[in-house]
């Protein structure tokens, strides 16, 4: 049985507070593999505290462009600054398997404090009495609780997160999205959430970018309230805005 | 089954008692190599050039296999010979070994140790370099040191596959072993049971026959159980 998070969640709007320092600055990334271009001249502003929900269709250069920023890829033209140690949440919760649930959170921590730290966040995420367990006996909702816990506990100035969700039922979904929301709102990262969900994009985001063969080819400010989005007229107009972007019709009107 | 059909043979006189000793027989035997202290000595001589052997042959195998396994340089010297010398089967080398090292201690545990260490180099290699490049990345964006990220994801990555070798290499160890104790030495299981053979006495044989059986059956379960006890993370169906 699954324990749901026991933090509060704030309904309070997003886009009301004010922006904090730079998070992440590139301006010109470009990336090519064996001579083929991936990404083209990106240029990008991420300041902590901001949601930034980077669409793409697949091989549209997204997961490259967050390996770059995640400091996995080294190969790229163009400027870039990123803090030195940004968090990374990956679509597998990539848990070692051979290491306890709260070894894993503490993950090339050295500090005396951080298991204490680490038990703390497994609270905030739900998951107080899973610190012992072993990984593989986690749901794939509880893993990627784990994974959020072991990205948080760094405080990192910037947040990268590779479809995290996306192996996930739609249940778990929703429970994770309130949470990340929560968290987010608490420990006020840079993030930059990669997705080919637009409904999740809309959801969450403050700002929404859409990368298509490699370039940014929309930049847009949700002015959303924080929480009951899915329930606006904006919401609608916004998502079929989105899926035209990326190339579907949206039928369902 | 065998057991039983092993005594039925010998008591009805299917079998010359030449041949094969009955398994009353082989008891008395037994009985009678324990009370002399044959049985103890040479067992005890067989176990430690085992684990002598067997101590030498998994620590270089590791060393070999982890250096070939992170290293560019350890890969290019030493693998493409390892993988060409382990075609060899060790057992050609005895005749070698003795006209090289006599019929002393040092060839039965040299040979045991090579034996050993190519199954525990052959898996641990494997091991290392299949350990998933993504926990790699993973190691990278928390901050893991080259060090750290041995001790912490690819050494334990590499256990299973090293435990796959050791399972090997302990019955190889025995098999290498009877095989050298037979063939060049004055004590052990296998020098016992060649000295029956001279003599006719099938009952001696048939002794140090179920000695080495008991030894690799021991062996394999103890190794199992070390292994079950270091990979507690994969067995997944407990707890929960």
């Amino acid at each position: 049985m699954a324990v749901h998070p026991a933090v509060p969640l704030n309904d309070a709007p997003v886009t009301d507070r004010p922006a904090g320092p730079v998070a992440v600055r590139a301006s010109g990334l470009s990336r090519a593999f064996d001579g083929r271009g991936i990404l083209h001249d990106i240029d990008l502003e991420i300041r902590q505290g901001e949601f930034v929900v980077l669409l793409g269709r697949s091989g549209s250069g997204k997961s490259t462009l967050l390996r770059i920023l995640a400091r996995l890829d080294a190969e790229f033209d163009g400027e870039l600054r990123v803090p030195d140690r940004p968090s990374v949440a990956f679509q597998d919760s990539r848990l070692l398997p051979w290491n306890r649930v709260i070894d894993n959170v503490t993950l090339g921590l050295t500090d005396k404090d951080a298991k204490r730290r680490a038990a703390e966040l497994l609270a905030e995420v739900g998951l107080a009495d899973r610190a012992r367990a072993w990984p593989k006996t986690l749901s794939g909702g509880e893993a990627q609780r784990a994974a959020l816990a072991r990205a948080l506990i760094r405080e990192p100035e910037l947040l990268l997160m590779d479809e995290p969700f996306g192996a996930l039922d739609a249940l778990t979904r929703i429970r994770m999205h309130r949470l990340l929301r929560t968290l987010c709102e608490r420990y006020r990262p840079g993030v930059l959430l990669v997705t080919h969900d637009v409904d999740e994009a809309v959801l969450l985001a403050d700002r929404i970018l859409v990368l298509t063969d490699g370039r940014v080819s929309l930049d847009l400010t949700v002015d959303l309230p924080a929480a009951g989005r899915r329930h606006t007229q904006e919401f609608t107009d916004l998502r079929t805005r989105l899926l035209t972007e990326l190339g579907v019709e949206d039928d369902d009107q | 089954m065998l057991v039983a059909l092993w005594f039925v043979a010998t008591s009805a006189g299917w079998v010359d008692a030449r041949t094969l000793a009955s398994p009353a027989a082989v008891w008395d035997a037994a009985q009678r190599l324990l009370e002399t202290g044959q049985l103890q000595d040479n067992l005890l001589v067989s176990l430690q050039r085992a684990m002598t052997g067997l101590a030498i042959g998994v620590t270089v195998g590791v060393v070999l296999a982890l250096v070939s396994g992170l290293t560019r340089v350890g890969e290019f010297l030493l693998d493409a010979n390892l993988q060409m010398l382990r075609s060899m089967p060790i057992l050609a080398l005895v005749p070698l070994a003795i006209v090289w090292f006599g019929i002393g201690e040092e060839v039965k545990i040299l040979l045991v140790s090579l034996a050993v260490m190519f199954p525990i180099y052959l898996n641990t290699h494997a091991a290392v370099r299949g350990v998933d490049s993504r926990f790699v990345d993973l190691a990278s964006t928390v901050g893991l040191g080259r060090i750290a990220l041995v001790r912490r994801v690819i050494l334990p990555g590499a256990l299973p596959g090293f435990f796959t070798g050791l399972r090997f290499s302990v019955a190889i160890a025995w098999l290498v072993l009877v095989v050298s104790e037979q063939i060049n030495a004055s004590s052990g299981i296998g020098y016992l049971m060649t000295q029956a053979r001279n003599i006719g006495q099938t009952d001696v044989i048939m002794v140090g026959l179920v000695v080495y059986a008991l030894l690799g059956l021991i062996s394999d379960t103890l190794v199992r159980l070390l292994e079950r006890k270091a990979l507690t993370w994969q067995s997944t169906l407990q707890s929960r």
